[in-house]
């Protein structure tokens, strides 16, 4: 599967499909905790200024005014750096969110390594190990701006409570307007035979290029795409790693329970083979530009590349 | 407003039965919180059996008064004004931290009639602001969301992001009851964490703030009548009703000591006894008494 060229801030994707979406489904509200002009919500405000609620800093309340007005019959989207969702106003996301099962959509803003600059504070590393941990919670984590736009699209089809990530990271389109999103499919963007490459997030992109790089040493790898983190495509983990033998995941977030866990999770019960799990081991992340971030915590193509000759040296 | 002396004493009647029948399931689960579902017997008789508007058939009426127990381990309280009221059959009450029953805490999926998870202290009054709020958007009017807080749950800073967003979003449909029953789990509220002057702040955050003796029925009944029609004004409202944990029953009165605390079954027995005599009532016992207990008993008090 080709990149388009063209390459645009995914907040912009956002901020548009949440207009395109206002439209449709008349019962949505946008809830801000003061970043709206941040994470591009304010195309929402400007469009729906009725049904944008601010809720001031206050992401504890934001979230709970949100399961209120779930139960109201709304669908509200609690908007806020991830890093706050998952970790300052996780009780809240639990308890009043997730154990009644409300329909409440939540973006989690400046996910990993692309926040760069705002350092450990502010770069969320263990949103998906705890998102997905809660009972509940489906959560995404879309590659590209037509993936956002797909995953949010079907989260108001298929109702909530989710959560989905958006990386303020340049990425090339890989999909087209009409790319659709369904819960536990993923893609495989690449066919191989020597090794599997699980992607979730902008990190597919990354083990796109990997392929491409594995591909001149003569290795032919499988990209497979699993936007869906939970839930997890397990048929097509199984299919693709019972062919290639070996696999990587990669991802824009901490090893620690996350996306290659979740995959980690249907390999070791059900066919298991080696698989090395790249993303940030078990560390804040630093400050520093981004480029210069991934390559320091060894999240660059040519880091997962080491890792699947690895993989594919110990299996064979 | 002068209430009917029959008016009161049916009333009564209510916060009697609201404590019997949470002794009879604390008892037969062998868990719970007596005291805390004690201090609010009156406050709940009041708002289920007068002032809220509810419909047993019609659990989710959109004309409905929404409650939210936000302190939820006072469930027992709860689940008996449910059962009293007809939302849940006779008896369900012995389904008390049952497997596929009622929750220990609060939780929408365990009966009809609960509008909101709860457990984790300080969640609840911004669930009421979410529906405060929505209730705006359908422009229902007539509707008011009820929220009912620990003294020692205003700890919490949660319930004071959601009391700024209440007076901020001008919603004089929420009427927040803080049940100042004086003890926290551990110890009293003046020694664990002091909440005074505690009316004086929520004046501060832009609430109307009505004190009263949250065990007088009139005064009960007289707040929550004005805090519906008189303060609505364009400001929450929040009654301060000054209770005694554990009321009804000497040993556990003022006592932190049966916050978390189960009795088992000769003393549930006792209670119950006792509380008829202070209601005036032939003496009646706890009704499992003979009944052999097998479960695993969890005190989590001293």
């Amino acid at each position: 599967m080709a990149a388009n060229s063209v390459e645009k801030d995914m907040r912009d994707a956002f901020g548009a499909t949440l207009v395109e979406l206002g439209h449709k489904h008349k019962n949505l509200i946008f809830l801000d905790a003061d970043l709206h002009t941040s994470t591009k919500a304010s195309y929402f405000k400007k469009a729906f200024p009725d049904r944008f609620i601010q809720v001031g800093i206050a992401e504890q309340n934001l979230f709970g005014i949100s399961a209120g007005l779930a139960s109201e019959g709304f669908i509200p989207m609690p908007s806020t750096f991830a890093v706050f969702a998952s970790r300052r106003a996780l009780d809240q996301i639990a308890i009043s969110i997730c154990f009644p099962k409300l329909n409440v959509i939540i973006p989690g803003s400046y996910v990993g390594i692309p926040t760069s600059r705002a350092g450990g504070s502010h770069n969320s590393i263990e949103d998906i190990a705890i998102m997905r941990a809660m009972p509940n919670m489906k959560v995404a984590d879309p590659l590209c701006n037509n993936d956002l736009s797909a995953i949010m699209r079907t989260a108001l089809e298929t109702g909530g409570p989710v959560y989905f990530r958006i990386t303020r990271y340049d990425v090339p389109e890989f999909f087209s307007d009409s790319h659709s999103f369904e819960w536990g499919k993923g893609i495989t963007m690449r066919e191989g035979s020597d090794i599997t490459l699980f992607g979730t997030g902008v990190m597919t992109w990354k083990a796109m290029q990997t392929a491409e790089a594995l591909e001149k040493k003569g290795i032919s790898a499988e990209v497979i795409h699993l936007a869906s983190i939970k839930p997890i495509d397990r048929e097509l983990i199984l299919k693709s790693v019972s062919k290639t033998g070996c696999a990587v995941t990669v991802e824009n977030a901490s090893t620690s329970g996350g996306f290659g866990d979740a995959v980690l999770e249907v390999i070791s019960e059900n066919h298991p083979v080696r698989v090395s799990k790249i993303g940030v081991v078990d560390s804040f992340i630093e400050s520093g530009g981004i480029e210069e971030l991934f390559s320091h915590y060894k999240m660059q193509p040519e880091h997962i590349l080491a890792a699947a000759t690895r993989m594919i040296q110990l299996t064979t | 407003m002068t209430l009917e002396k029959e008016e009161i004493k049916k009333l009564e009647e209510y916060a009697y039965q609201i404590r019997r029948l949470s002794v009879e399931m604390i008892a037969f689960s062998q868990w719970g919180h007596i005291g805390g579902a004690f201090s609010i017997a009156e406050i709940m008789a009041a708002l289920y059996f007068r002032e809220m508007k509810l419909d047993p058939r019609q659990p989710k009426m959109e004309s409905r008064d929404r409650l939210i127990l936000s302190k939820a381990h006072a469930s027992p309280a709860l689940y008996a004004c449910l059962e009293l009221a007809g939302f849940l059959p006779k008896n369900s009450i012995y389904k008390y931290c049952e497997l596929g029953g009622l929750e220990g805490h609060t939780h929408v999926g365990s009966a009809p009639g609960i509008e909101a998870s709860g457990g984790p202290l300080g969640m609840g009054l911004s669930v009421a602001v979410g529906m405060a709020l929505g209730m705006r958007m359908k422009e229902n009017p007539r509707s008011r969301v009820y929220c009912i807080m620990g003294d020692g749950e205003i700890n919490e800073g949660n319930i004071w992001e959601a009391a700024m967003s209440a007076a901020h979003y001008h919603l004089d449909n929420v009427i927040a009851i803080v049940d100042y029953n004086k003890a926290m789990a551990k110890g009293f509220v003046w020694d664990q964490m002091n909440i005074e002057p505690v009316a004086d702040k929520w004046a501060a955050f832009g609430w109307n703030v009505i004190e009263i003796d949250g065990h007088d029925m009139e005064q009960v009944v007289n707040a929550l009548h004005e805090a519906r029609w008189i303060k609505a004004n364009g400001k929450p409202t929040a009654i301060i009703a000054h209770t005694v944990k554990g009321k009804g029953i000497e040993t556990a009165e003022f006592n932190y000591k049966w916050h978390t605390h189960a009795p088992d079954a000769e003393t549930a027995d006792k209670f119950l006894r006792e509380l008829s005599r202070t209601y005036g009532r032939p003496e009646q016992g706890y009704s499992k008494l003979n009944l052999k207990n097998t479960k695993d008993t969890f005190y989590g008090g001293e």
